[in-house]
Formats: structure tokens, C-alpha cells, sequence
């Protein structure tokens, strides 16, 4: 069976979706535009010396000495004047970058883990905040501010088709922003070397029109909905007692534990394992078996788990909503 | 091949020679300024490290005990001028007082190591305690080791000047002398760090 | 190898028989435990660093496999860890920075007119502690324990909380083993090429590779004190729990970056400058004139030397400094592209005016210019910070300074190797296989990191062992490997090239090329002693300038190894020294310091055992024999005439 990828962008600095991304894209432009044209003319300059005909029959007398002087001190002043102003674009696009936009933003706390994004939505009401795991929502042309930092080693995210990156670094709060100009799905990933699975520490970005978005926060903010059926509830005890609830927790259950992903609403996620697979039955079923076959190395530990209680648990999970 | 026209002959220059026209000297020199730059590493690191932080040293921490590490500062502030003696002496070729000021050196080299092990118990903390004592005692042994260096040098020249004092050894006894002038000069900063950083920076 | 040619028409026969007995390196193996001749000890650095090479090829060669296609499983990502981090250690320090050196040694006092380094011995014992340092990691990475946390082994990931075992440690020491030994010839180069120098070579006549070996002395020694005293750190929290990176104690992670990059830029400036020093040197010979802008040319070297020390924090642009600071260090970055550039136009302007020959050698020079100008283009782009936040940490950055350190390091060191290969073996490489070799590696090369500059911009990160199929990077990841076979494939031309030429090559004479430097004035290789008679200088280019007849100055002594000291400025004759010859005691001590270091890894008594036996051996090493007297000795200026003893 052909496992579907979750739909994203293809994650790509040159296709930006966000106000930051797109005004280091035309940037991008300048500068690739600059640097042909310099190299085209250096390069000329190296075959034509290579190959020109006529050459002087004394390389070292002073005439000749003092016209390759003038031009190679024209060429540097060039260089010079060509460095003075990509400094002073590149000032001025730093500037516009770290500003955030004066418009009600959105602040999310970011947790970098081995291997996993944790995402709060802090509220002024205890009830009210929000912790999920590797899907960070978003409205669509608000800025929201991230506050990061991480309890184990230096993470970075980055998501480029909307921003450039920032590390979370240990014993710091470091703190960016983004915006997304268009509603999407953007994937992002780890870009700061964090150990065995820094390759599969991705996370998705959905960006969302501001009435889809309250009304994701609203859904999130309710306690893990009701198991429908008796397999579903079966799978909640299953939850509890084989060991899930040491580390996942559901509010509104017995499970609180913080160690890895919050799993409240964990049916309605795109993708599993930080954006690895697409969160269907057959993928979820084969890392909760055995997560070290997917991400060799990650903290979860292979479970043994009958068929029934599988059944069971997937069954129970795929109604978390 | 191209013929040769010899145009000198230096048979007659000088064998032994003093201060930088000694090849020997430059080596000591190039340690010197990789020790020191190392030394300045680790205080830039102090400074680092106090700036990051908002109590220094760290609550629960006693600021560090100044009767032992200003007897050892006073030692090696006043074996300067027996330094400096024992190169004059040296530059002069004079056997029997480059050997009193060596052994002399020698003396005060064991001394000074000796306070510096007791130097540690007077930071009241420990390597393992906090970032702040794990530079401290960092820096006082890193500076420690320049130290047994010299320690170990300025006995084997002493031994090498009673045992087979030749004429080339002069220069390495003045040399010598001047890293010891060193390994003070290090410290003098070093020491104020160390002590009076925790009461004042 | 060839037995050595004599000297034509000397004025004094007999001459380089005496000084070949006593200069000559003892026979047989214990003549390669003793030596302290820095040919032979020059040769060892090269050769072992192209081992080194070779193995850190493999490494790549391997992680290419790895990634040709998405979730390939030649390596899981434990061993992949490994591999990357091997790669980019034994690139920077087994390798890069060793052959940089072992080249400088080499030519340094053949290019000066001496008859050997200032530090013979710690010459001899600087290498020893590199091949211990080499031995000792992979050593490690052969029993799976290899560290695992990449070259730059940021904290808290390589601290005692995340990386447990030995690996990490092995790596710190590693560090400190080939950090004593370029120190050691750092001091080594600097000391030659300002007392050694030939009568008449005042400082605006020294060649240029000297120059650019000296500045890459003294950055080593400012730069190389800022890694040690990070490993040092990090050594201490992972072994006695100290908590220099440790947040809760009081400690930063960020203290490690910004040690640990004190040191790293200037360590890529250190590889690359050699790098233009052997450019600058080999161009007359293929142009026919003088490399034009002597003095641009030196002043760019030094500048290059001070201002790499004020861009560290452009490798650090993502982590939380204020942005005035950012600023300064994106200006500086940029603006170092100034003294690089001009190094560029006074080759072209030299190419311009000369008269090129297509050899080999040309080749490779021309072939790095073109590479180096692709890698400064990026590398200015990058001194952008938003534009740097967006590549930093991806196949662009891995594209960037891949085309920088092929085009300033391995294209200027194959130059290196075709140029001087018959000066130091007697023989010429073959001229067919070294443009079968030069096109191979040109296109590989292009081949193989080209296409990463656009998987870094789709979003391709760094360090990773694997990819998703639906990233789409399948294609130029594939590219991008079969580019590196055929880089593998020019380094197999380059060995059958050097093993085949070692035995069949062309007899290459004293000066095969008609250059104008110091070392082409004695035979190839050269005699044990270099030259019998000391040279004298009048010019840039001494033997264009001498024509038929050099003149030299006679008058050191025979029976022993006596060399001449002259003054720093003007290189006048100043006075003589003795050096102690061959002896085994460098390699005893540089045994002791790895017993001391490596000991410390697993246990707190290498301390006292290592200090003990390093002790009493150093005390042998440096105990005098009876030295030669009568000496003459001339006290310091400073010493009144009447304290003078009679």
C-alpha cells in the first residue's frame, strides 16, 4: 500500500509564503543577479588572459607595471563599492526582518525536544492553554511570535518557506516571528544537528483564515472527546495500563504526563512521529509497535501489544478529535 | 648547475649569544605568547561567565580566602629582583653567582608551587560546585602548571650549570629568567580576577 | 629514491661529502625514529595527511551512498553520525591543516636558503604527537566508538548528559594532540623565516609562500589556544563534572560556539592561505615573469591573517546576539573578500602579462581560482544575516565552503604536489595523467556540490542521515553522488600518477621549470644539507637574477650541524648555531605526551604517571652533549665594556 505523504508545500526558501520569506527571496534575486555578473566579468578576465594573442615583450618594465596597478586597483575599488551597497541593502532587509508588524500578534511558546516540537498557546486563563505537539496552527496575515527554548540539547526551527531560522538553545528564551501571507499547510525542520534522528524532527505549519483558526483554538482548548464505541473505550484502558500514560498525556484523563507529545487531540494531526508519516491507521500502527523501526533511536520504546489491544488503542486514538 | 663565487666567509661570528639573537629565546617567547593568550582565554571566560549569571559567586558559595593566595602574590612579586639579578649575572658569565642565583630560583619555584596547591582550599568551592568554580580552579591550575614548568626548568639548568657549565648555557640561564619574569606577570591580573573579581565585578 | 647529485664545479671538492656525513639521516629504521632532517619530517606530514585524506574520502564517499537515494539503509543513523563527523574532523585537523604545515616545513628553509628548521628536534616530535592524535580517533572510530557529535561538537549535545561513553572524549584529545603539533610548528616556521633567512633576504624580498606560511603560523597560534581551552572545558565537564556549558550551574552552551569559533574561522584562513602562497609561487614559473603586486600581495596575506580573527560570529547568526553585533561581523565578513580579491587580480593581471604554459600545475592553479570565485560569491551572500538564516545549517553552507576549501586548499595543494614533486623525489609526475587527474577532479567537483546550493534552498538541512522520499531532494542528492565518484576516481588517477612516477618518471634535474626561487638553486631532491654553501640574496627572484653564478658565503662549520642565524629586517649575518642532530628522544617524549593525554581519557592517573615520565624524558631530550668549544661569545649590548669578563 502507498502510504500518501500529508499534502504540504514542499519546504523551499524560494517559494515564500510569508512576508519575511519573500523579502529575502527578492534579496535572494540581488544577490545571485550581483554575484553571475561579478563572476562572468572575473572569469572573462582569467580566458582572455589565458588565451590573448598579443602579450608585452617586457611583463616587468614600469609602464606596463603602472597600468596593471591602475586596473587592479580599479577592480578593487568595484569590489568595494559593490560590497558598501549589499551592505547597505542587507541592513536595511535585517531591520525589516527582526520588526514584527504592530498587529495584535499571536504568541506560541516553542519546546525543541529530541526529536519532536512541543507548541503551547499560553492564555491568560490556566484552562484555556493549549500544549500540542509538531503542528503549529496559525491565522493566516497576523504575526505570531514564538518564545523558544529546549530542556535538552540546541534545536532550530525553521520553517523557510515562511521565515528564516532561530535556535533554541538550553539555559535561553530565544524568540522569532512569522507570518503567513496565504493559507496552506508549510513543512518545516530541525535545522541545528541534535542527535540520532535530527533528520526526522520535521513539523507542519497550517496556516489558517482567523475564523478556521478560533475555531481550531476553541477545539482545542476542550478536555480529549469521548471514546464513541466500546473498542475506543477499551482502547483508553489500554492507554492507561500499558504504559502510553508514562509519557503522553490526554487531558481530561488520568494520563498527564509531559514527557513526550500531548495526545488530546492527537486524531485530528495530519502526520505522526514529527511529520514522518501521514497519521493513518497502518503508519500509527506500526510505530506504536515499534518506533525504532521508523526512528531508530527516538525515546519511545517499542510496545508489545496484542492485536486486540492495538485494535483497541487505534480505535481509541484516531477518536481523540 | 650554477658556479658559486664565494662573496664572505662567517667562520668568525659569535657561537653563543644573549636575548632574541638567541634561536632558543624565540622558542620560549612563542610559548610564552600561546600560554598567555590561552591564560587571557580563560579570564575572558571568567568574565563571560560572570556576566551571564546574576549572583557571582553562585548563593551558598563563600567569596574566596585572601591570606594564602596574597602571601604566594608577595613571594613571587618580591623573587623578581632575584630574577633579575640572576640574568644580570648571567649576561656577565659569572659561574659561581649564576649558580647561587639559580639555585635560589630553584628555592623559590618549589615554594611558590607549594602555596599554589594550598591556594586552592582558599576559593571555597569546589570544580564540581558551579561554572563559577570550575573556572576559578581552572585558572589557578592552568596558571599552576606555568609554574611547575618553570619549577622543572630552573632546576634542570641549575643542575646542568653545576654539572656541565658551558659557556652556551648562559643565555638559557637569562632566558630562563625571563619566564619566570613571566609566569609573575601572568598571575598578577590573573590573581586579581580571582579574588577580587567575586567582590567586585 | 634517487641517491643525491653532486654539485658541479664546486669551489671547495669534498665539501658535500663532509657535510653529507654529518647531516644525513641515520640508515635503516632507526634512521626513521631519529631523524630531525625537516625534509624527512616535512615528507611524513604530507604523506600521513593524504592518508588521512584518502580515509576522510571514504567517509564521504560512504554518507554519498547513503544519501543517492531517499531512506537509503547503507547507514543507520548512529553510523551515519560517525561518518559526518569523522569526515569534517579528519578534513580540518588530520588533514588540512597537517599537509599545510608538512608543505611550509618542507619549503620554508629551502625557499629561505637554510640548511633546516630552527627546532629540529621539536620539529621531529610535533609530528610523532599528530600521528598519536590521528592513531587515537581512529582507533576509536574503528571499535564504534568514533565520535558522533560533528566536528564543531556543540554543547550541550557532546556534554556528558547526551553523549555518554568515550567517544566524545577521544575526540577532545584528539584535538589536543593536533593542536600541540601545529603550535609547535607554527613557532617552528615563524623562527626560520625570520632568523634563517639568507644574507641580502630583507623582508620585502622573502617569497611569498614564506610570508603566507608565516602569517598562517601566527594565526595558528592565536587561534589554535582558543579550541584547546574549549576542549580543555569540555573534556573537564564530560570527565570531572565541571560545568563550564552547563546551564543549570551556571554555565553556556553558547561558550562553546563562541570558543569554539575563535578558532574555526581563522583555522579555514589558515588552510586557505598556503593555499595562495603556493598559487603566487608557481604562476612565474608557467608565466615567465614575476607574480606582479609583491606587496599587495603580502599586505592581503597579513590582512587576510588579521581580519579572519573578527568574523567568528557569522557561523553563530541564528543564536541570540544582539543585532549591533551581528552587524559588525556581517561587514567584516564581507569586507574580507577585499584582500582575497586582490590576490585574484594580481594573478590574472600576472597570467595577463606572462606567457602561460598549459602544464599541470597551471592547470590546477587555474582551476582553483575558478572554483574559490564561486565559493567567495556565496560566501559574501552569507555574510547576510537574514539571507544566512535562511541557508545557515543546510546543503548550502555545504555547498559554500566546499567550493572555498577545493578551490583555496586541494587545488592549490595538487598544484603544490605537480610543482614541487620532482624537487623533492628527483622525478616528474606524468603530464597525461595530471590533465586526466586536473579534469576529472574540476568536473567532480562542480558535479558533485553545484547542485547542493539548490537542495540547501529547498530546504534541505544539514547533518541529516536520511530524507523523505516526498522532499522531492531524490534527483540532485543522486547527482551530487555520482559527482563524488568521480572525484574518487581523480584521486585514483592521482595515486597510479605518484606510485608510477616514483619509479619511471622523468629525471627532473635541479630546476625542471626554470623558476626563480631559492629551492631550485640545489639538486632534486635535495642534499641532506640543502645547500652546501650558505646563498646570498639581492633580489625577489634569486636565480633570475643571478644568472651563471650565485654567490654564496662559506665558513660554517663541517664536522657538525652548524647553521646560520641572521638579523630579522635586512637578513644580515648575525651568528652561527649548533643544532644537536639525530636523535630518538623526540619520538620518547612525544610517546609520553600520548601515555599522558590518553590515559587522562579513561583515568585521573594519566596526570601523575604522564607528568612523571614526561618529565624524564624530556630532561634526556634536552641534557647537552658535550657542546664545541672554543665558542664565541658575544654578550648583550646591554653589558657595560667594563663588566666584561676577560
Amino acid at each position: 500500500m502507498i502510504l500518501q505523504a500529508p499534502r504540504y508545500t514542499q519546504q523551499s526558501m524560494v517559494d515564500p509564503a510569508g512576508t519575511k520569506a519573500a523579502l529575502v527571496d527578492h534579496f535572494w534575486h540581488f544577490l545571485i543577479t550581483t554575484a553571475s555578473i561579478v563572476t562572468a566579468i572575473v572569469f572573462i578576465a582569467l580566458l582572455i588572459a589565458l588565451f590573448k594573442r598579443h602579450r608585452p615583450v617586457e611583463p616587468e618594465e614600469p609602464a606596463v607595471q603602472r597600468s596593471l596597478t591602475r586596473w587592479v586597483s580599479a577592480s578593487v575599488a568595484v569590489t568595494l563599492v559593490i560590497i558598501v551597497v549589499f551592505l547597505f541593502t542587507d541592513f536595511r532587509l535585517g531591520r525589516a526582518i527582526a520588526t514584527v508588524p504592530n498587529r495584535t500578534p499571536l504568541r506560541v511558546n516553542v519546546i525543541g525536544h529530541q526529536w519532536w516540537w512541543e507548541f503551547q498557546y499560553p492564555d491568560s486563563v490556566p484552562n484555556n492553554w493549549i500544549s500540542t505537539a509538531n503542528e503549529l496552527h496559525i491565522p493566516v496575515g497576523r504575526p505570531v511570535v514564538l518564545n523558544m527554548s529546549s530542556p535538552d540539547v540546541i534545536h532550530s526551527f525553521w520553517v523557510p518557506n515562511l521565515s528564516g531560522k532561530k535556535d533554541l538553545i538550553p539555559g535561553h528564551q530565544t524568540e522569532t516571528w512569522i507570518e503567513a501571507d496565504s493559507a496552506g499547510v508549510y513543512r518545516g525542520q530541525c535545522a541545528e544537528f541534535c542527535g540520532l534522528q535530527h533528520a526526522k524532527m520535521a513539523m507542519l505549519v497550517i496556516a489558517e483564515p482567523e475564523a478556521k483558526f478560533d475555531q481550531w483554538v476553541l477545539a482545542s482548548r476542550a478536555t480529549a472527546t469521548e471514546p464513541a464505541d466500546s473498542t475506543a473505550k477499551a482502547g483508553g484502558q489500554v492507554f492507561l495500563t500499558a504504559g502510553c500514560s508514562v509519557c503522553h498525556a490526554i487531558a481530561g484523563t488520568a494520563a498527564g504526563a509531559t514527557v513526550g507529545p500531548n495526545l488530546t487531540h492527537f486524531g485530528s494531526r495530519h502526520s505522526i512521529a514529527a511529520a514522518t508519516l501521514p497519521n493513518n491507521r497502518g503508519n500509527l500502527g506500526g510505530w506504536i509497535l515499534d518506533p525504532q523501526r521508523i526512528k531508530p533511536g527516538a525515546q519511545m520504546p517499542p510496545n508489545g501489544l496484542d492485536p486486540d489491544q492495538l485494535n483497541a488503542i487505534l480505535a481509541y486514538l484516531e477518536g481523540l478529535k | 648547475m650554477r658556479r658559486e663565487r664565494i662573496v664572505a666567509d662567517v667562520s668568525q661570528l659569535p657561537t653563543v649569544v644573549y636575548g632574541m639573537r638567541n634561536l632558543v629565546s624565540w622558542g620560549t617567547t612563542g610559548f610564552m605568547i600561546i600560554e598567555g593568550f590561552s591564560l587571557g582565554l580563560c579570564a575572558v571566560t571568567y568574565v563571560y561567565l560572570r556576566k551571564n549569571t546574576a549572583v557571582w559567586p553562585p548563593h551558598g558559595t563563600q567569596l574566596p580566602q585572601l591570606l594564602v593566595p596574597t602571601i604566594n602574590l608577595a613571594v613571587m612579586v618580591l623573587s623578581l629582583p632575584l630574577a633579575l639579578w640572576t640574568k644580570h649575572r648571567a649576561e656577565r658569565m659569572e659561574r659561581g653567582a649564576t649558580r647561587v642565583g639559580l639555585v635560589l630560583s630553584s628555592i623559590v619555584a618549589v615554594v611558590v608551587f607549594g602555596l599554589r596547591l594550598a591556594e586552592f582550599a582558599s576559593l571555597h568551592t569546589q570544580w564540581n560546585s558551579s561554572a563559577y568554580g570550575s573556572i576559578a580552579w581552572t585558572i589557578l591550575g592552568f596558571q599552576g602548571t606555568l609554574i611547575l614548568i618553570d619549577m622543572y626548568d630552573t632546576i634542570g639548568i641549575t643542575a646542568i650549570m653545576f654539572l656541565r657549565p658551558e659557556s652556551k648555557w648562559y643565555p638559557e640561564v637569562a632566558d630562563n629568567a625571563l619566564y619566570w619574569i613571566f609566569t609573575v606577570a601572568s598571575w598578577i591580573p590573573l590573581y586579581f580576577l580571582i579574588y577580587f573579581g567575586p567582590r567586585w565585578l | 629514491m634517487t641517491a643525491t647529485a653532486r654539485v658541479e664545479t664546486l669551489v671547495e671538492p669534498e665539501l658535500d661529502l663532509e657535510l653529507d656525513a654529518v647531516w644525513r639521516n641515520r640508515p635503516g629504521f632507526i634512521g626513521w625514529l631519529t631523524t630531525t632532517d625537516h625534509k624527512s619530517i616535512a615528507k611524513r606530514y604530507v604523506a600521513t595527511a593524504f592518508i588521512f585524506f584518502l580515509l576522510a574520502g571514504v567517509e564521504a564517499a560512504t554518507m554519498r551512498a547513503q544519501l543517492s537515494r531517499p531512506e537509503n539503509g547503507i547507514l543507520g543513523p548512529d553510523r551515519y553520525n560517525q561518518f559526518f563527523t569523522m569526515h569534517g574532523t579528519t578534513m580540518m585537523f588530520l588533514f588540512a591543516v597537517p599537509v599545510m604545515i608538512g608543505v611550509g616545513l618542507y619549503l620554508v628553509p629551502l625557499l629561505v636558503g637554510a640548511r633546516n628548521v630552527a627546532f629540529p628536534r621539536a620539529n621531529a616530535m610535533g609530528y610523532w604527537v599528530y600521528l598519536i592524535g590521528g592513531v587515537l580517533i581512529y582507533g576509536g572510530f574503528f571499535v564504534n566508538s568514533g565520535p558522533d557529535a560533528g566536528w564543531f561538537a556543540y554543547t550541550p549535545l557532546s556534554g556528558p548528559e547526551f553523549s555518554p561513553g568515550k567517544r566524545v572524549d577521544i575526540w577532545a584529545q584528539m584535538i589536543t594532540f593536533t593542536e600541540i603539533a601545529a603550535l609547535i610548528a607554527a613557532v617552528i616556521i615563524i623562527t626560520t623565516a625570520f632568523r634563517m633567512r639568507s644574507p641580502g633576504m630583507s623582508l620585502n624580498r622573502i617569497p611569498i609562500m614564506v610570508w603566507a606560511s608565516v602569517v598562517m603560523s601566527f594565526m595558528i597560534i592565536f587561534a589554535m589556544p582558543s579550541v584547546a581551552t574549549a576542549s580543555l572545558f569540555l573534556a573537564m565537564d564530560r570527565l570531572i563534572s565541571t560545568h563550564f556549558f552547563n546551564a543549570a550551574e551556571g554555565g553556556d552552551a553558547l561558550l562553546w560556539q563562541h570558543l569554539f569559533w575563535f578558532f574555526g574561522h581563522p583555522e579555514v584562513y589558515i588552510m586557505f592561505l598556503p593555499g595562495t602562497g603556493i598559487i603566487s609561487s608557481l604562476l612565474p614559473s608557467f608565466t615567465r615573469r614575476s607574480v606582479f603586486g609583491y606587496p599587495a600581495l603580502v599586505l592581503s596575506i597579513i590582512a587576510t591573517g588579521f581580519i579572519a580573527f573578527g568574523l567568528w560570529v557569522h557561523h553563530m547568526f541564528a543564536t541570540p546576539l544582539p543585532q549591533l553585533g551581528q552587524s559588525f561581523f556581517t561587514a567584516a565578513s564581507a569586507l574580507v573578500a577585499i584582500p582575497n580579491g586582490i590576490q585574484i587580480f594580481c594573478w590574472i593581471a600576472t597570467i595577463w602579462t606572462g606567457r602561460p604554459i598549459f602544464r599541470t600545475p597551471l592547470l590546477f592553479a587555474i582551476g582553483s581560482i575558478i572554483i574559490f570565485v564561486m565559493g567567495g560569491m556565496t560566501g559574501v551572500m552569507i555574510a547576510s544575516v537574514p539571507f544566512d538564516l535562511q541557508v545557515h545549517d543546510t546543503y548550502f553552507i555545504v555547498a559554500h565552503f566546499h567550493y572555498v576549501i577545493l578551490g583555496g586548499v586541494v587545488f592549490p595543494l595538487f598544484a603544490g604536489m605537480y610543482y614541487w614533486f620532482p624537487k623533492v623525489t628527483g622525478r616528474m609526475l606524468s603530464e597525461t595523467a595530471g590533465k586526466w587527474n586536473f579534469w576529472l577532479m574540476f568536473i567532480g567537483v562542480h558535479a558533485t556540490f553545484f547542485p547542493m546550493h539548490q537542495l540547501g534552498m529547498e530546504g534541505m538541512p544539514r547533518r541529516v542521515y536520511t530524507y523523505l522520499e516526498g522532499t522531492g531532494w531524490g534527483d540532485l542528492n543522486l547527482v551530487a553522488s555520482l559527482g563524488a565518484l568521480v572525484i574518487f576516481s581523480s584521486v585514483v588517477v592521482f595515486l597510479g600518477n605518484v606510485i608510477h612516477s616514483l619509479r619511471h618518471g622523468a629525471i627532473a634535474g635541479a630546476n625542471p621549470w626554470d623558476a626563480e626561487s631559492l629551492e631550485w638553486a640545489t639538486t632534486s631532491p635535495a642534499p641532506s644539507y640543502n645547500f652546501a654553501n650558505t646563498p646570498v640574496v639581492s633580489g625577489r627572484a634569486p636565480l633570475w637574477e643571478s644568472g651563471d653564478e650565485l654567490p654564496v658565503m662559506t665558513g660554517l662549520a663541517r664536522d657538525r650541524q652548524q647553521v646560520l642565524l641572521t638579523t630579522v629586517l635586512d637578513a644580515e649575518p648575525d651568528s652561527r648555531h649548533d643544532h644537536p642532530g639525530h636523535t630518538i628522544w623526540p619520538f620518547i617524549v612525544a610517546l609520553t605526551i600520548g601515555i599522558f593525554f590518553i590515559t587522562l581519557i579513561f583515568s585521573p592517573w594519566g596526570l601523575p604517571i604522564g607528568t612523571v615520565l614526561g618529565f624524564i624524558a624530556y630532561a634526556r631530550y634536552i641534557w647537552p652533549k658535550k657542546s664545541h668549544e672554543p665558542a664565541i661569545v658575544e654578550l648583550p649590548r646591554s653589558v657595560p665594556a667594563a663588566e666584561v669578563p676577560k
